[in-house]
């Protein structure tokens, strides 16, 4: 067997960077182990939050779990088309000198601080949302439960959906555009030489990259699961599950970052937070593994 | 009648002009050769009668190309993609698709078939004329990707044929395949050009001598000779022409 010299040499980095995440994973594991033995998976299939110093405490997150994965929902299925759409005008129809400004704009806005968005999505998106979209929806829809809601705050599933996809978008975005770039010139030709107009050929070659969008709607979803500041403004931080768009509700990591100030005095919070934690690193994993096994293997089976 | 005439024709990417004043008269059902070394805009003058090189921004056109006698450059763009069909270098049928919407595809955007039915006819017609059909006829919901170099090839032939052009451009078709498949589509030519005209690129002089009434030689841009086949292999006018059939050019 032939021993790549350069993969030795990244052997120790590598066992480091894995050493440090099973770390973490076994941390998050030990912590919770209390909380499971209190009340085995009611912390997960519960929504109750009972603190107290001195009675019975009784913990249970899936209200943030609820939470977390609705509010990522919104945050996909609109940052998909906006992604899909700005990436096809990115490489499409964008002026030439327009291309790479576009391109840098979006990078910078992918690696903002989030807490700029958090802000900015208290002032000015939830306001506007409020006006604009919940009251007129619940005035005229409140029959549908997903619009039965009294919008009185503004602080909902939907503002955090909403505000994770302007976050998300970016990203996803730089996804699907690159591997639109890298659509190999033969397809593009081929699909106008059979006299396709400039959208037709479009839907096909993004039909040609499916496996590369869907990994960014992966990649995206773990991105909005995970998080935290910006959120936790903006989604009315509720013990609540409710199925619609304008109630207020808890994501996990809005959970854990409010909660974790004063979880010390209690004896069980610190685990159930822990218990809480684990489960958005599972649901993380899984998805950013797969959106980057989907990834690897399209791009793999391309060159 | 000439399918194809071009007037001064004068490509550009960027400043640099690379098809330089081409005149060019290609007389209908006939297979018509272009030859010559590599880099003198093989590719560009054909992708020029079809209007493909505005997927290229920076590439301007001056000068007209005629179908049948009128300007395809006055023409919807769609419209005489689907008059002239192309077929490329490298055999490039959708991989993610169907062997059977790699055709309908075409087919379908075009409105060229009405129904199911209408579609499934014109497949099997294309195929049957692209001497695929007995292949794949029963695996026609499989991905072109599971087709060998030359059967994507022909599958690519089928869809072109399939809209029914008037022209068919092939850029070196069998460039990238073995011998037995070249074999195959060159003999494929020759049934076609009953039917359409066909304008083939080409690097091999004998493959031009097999398959083509006409052959241009094309040099930097320039025209430098143009007659039939038989003509031109016998006795070139032009010096550079006989170097280059006689392999002593690249
Ligand atoms: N997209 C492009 N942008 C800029 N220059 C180009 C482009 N495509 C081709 N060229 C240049 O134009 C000239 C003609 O290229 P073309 O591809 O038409 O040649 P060709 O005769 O088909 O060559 P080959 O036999 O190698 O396929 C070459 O000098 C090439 O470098
Ligand atoms: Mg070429």
């Amino acid at each position: 067997m032939k021993i790549d010299k350069f993969k030795l040499a990244l052997l120790p980095i590598t066992t480091v960077v894995f050493g440090i995440f099973l770390l973490m994973l076994i941390v998050y594991v030990s912590q919770s182990i209390p909380i499971f033995k209190k009340e085995g998976l009611a912390i997960y299939t519960t929504n109750v939050w009972k603190a107290s110093e001195t009675g019975e405490e009784f913990y249970g997150v899936l209200a943030a779990i609820y939470g977390s994965v609705y509010t990522s929902v919104i945050a996909v299925l609109i940052a998909l088309p906006l992604s899909i759409g700005f990436a096809v005008f990115v490489v499409d129809y964008a002026p030439k000198k327009l291309k790479e400004p576009l391109i840098v704009a979006t990078d910078v806005m992918a690696g903002l601080p989030t807490i700029l968005y958090g802000i900015w999505g208290a002032f000015v998106l939830v306001p506007l949302l409020k006006r604009f979209v919940m009251e007129p929806l619940y005035e005229h829809f409140s029959f549908i439960p997903l619009f039965s809601y009294p919008p009185i705050t503004g602080y909902s599933y939907l503002s955090a959906g909403v505000l994770l996809a302007i976050m998300v978008t970016p990203f996803a975005s730089a996804i699907i555009r690159e591997a639109y770039r890298m659509v190999p010139r033969v397809y593009r030709e081929g699909a106008y030489a059979l006299g396709l107009t400039r959208f037709e050929a479009t839907k096909v070659l993004l039909g040609y990259i499916k496996p590369a969008i869907l990994s960014g709607f992966l990649l995206a979803f773990g991105r909005a699961i995970g998080e935290t500041v910006a959120v936790s403004l903006v989604v009315g931080n509720t013990f609540n599950i409710n199925p619609s768009l304008f109630a207020p509700g808890y994501t996990i990591s809005s959970l854990i970052a409010n909660q974790f100030g004063n979880a010390f005095i209690y004896n069980y919070m610190p685990s159930a937070l822990f218990a809480a934690g684990l489960a958005l690193f599972v649901i993380g994993l899984v998805i950013n593994v797969a959106g980057l096994i989907m990834l690897r293997r399209w791009s793999h089976a391309k060159v | 009648m000439n399918a194809i005439e071009t007037e001064n024709l004068k490509v550009w990417y960027g400043d640099k002009l690379v098809i330089k004043g081409v005149n060019l008269e290609i007389p209908e059902k006939t297979v018509f050769a272009i030859m010559g070394p590599s880099g003198c805009g093989k590719s560009t003058l054909l992708r020029a009668f079809n209007r493909l090189l505005e997927l290229n921004e920076i590439a301007r056109v001056e000068g007209d190309v005629k179908l049948y006698g009128k300007s395809v450059y006055e023409m919807d763009e769609v419209v005489v993609r689907r008059k002239i069909g192309m077929v490329f270098q490298i055999p490039n049928p959708f991989p993610h698709m169907s062997i059977y919407d790699n055709i309908a595809l075409g087919v379908r955007y075009n409105k060229i078939a009405k129904n199911r039915k209408e579609i499934d006819k014109i497949v099997e017609w294309s195929l049957k004329k692209a001497a695929l059909w007995e292949e794949v006829k029963d695996r026609l919901k499989d991905k072109a990707s599971n087709l060998s170099g030359g059967q994507m090839q022909r599958l690519c032939i089928a869809r072109a044929l399939a809209l029914r052009p008037e022209v068919l451009l092939m850029d070196e078709p069998t460039a990238n395949l073995d011998p037995v498949s070249a074999k195959k589509i060159e003999e494929l030519i020759f049934e076609l050009k009953k039917e359409l005209t066909i304008v083939i690129v080409t690097h091999s002089p004998a493959q031009a001598a097999r398959v083509s009434d006409y052959v241009a030689f094309l040099y930097l841009g320039e025209l430098v000779e143009v007659g039939k086949t038989e003509e031109i292999f016998e006795k070139p006018k032009n010096e550079l022409t006989e170097k280059y059939l006689t392999g002593r050019m690249g």
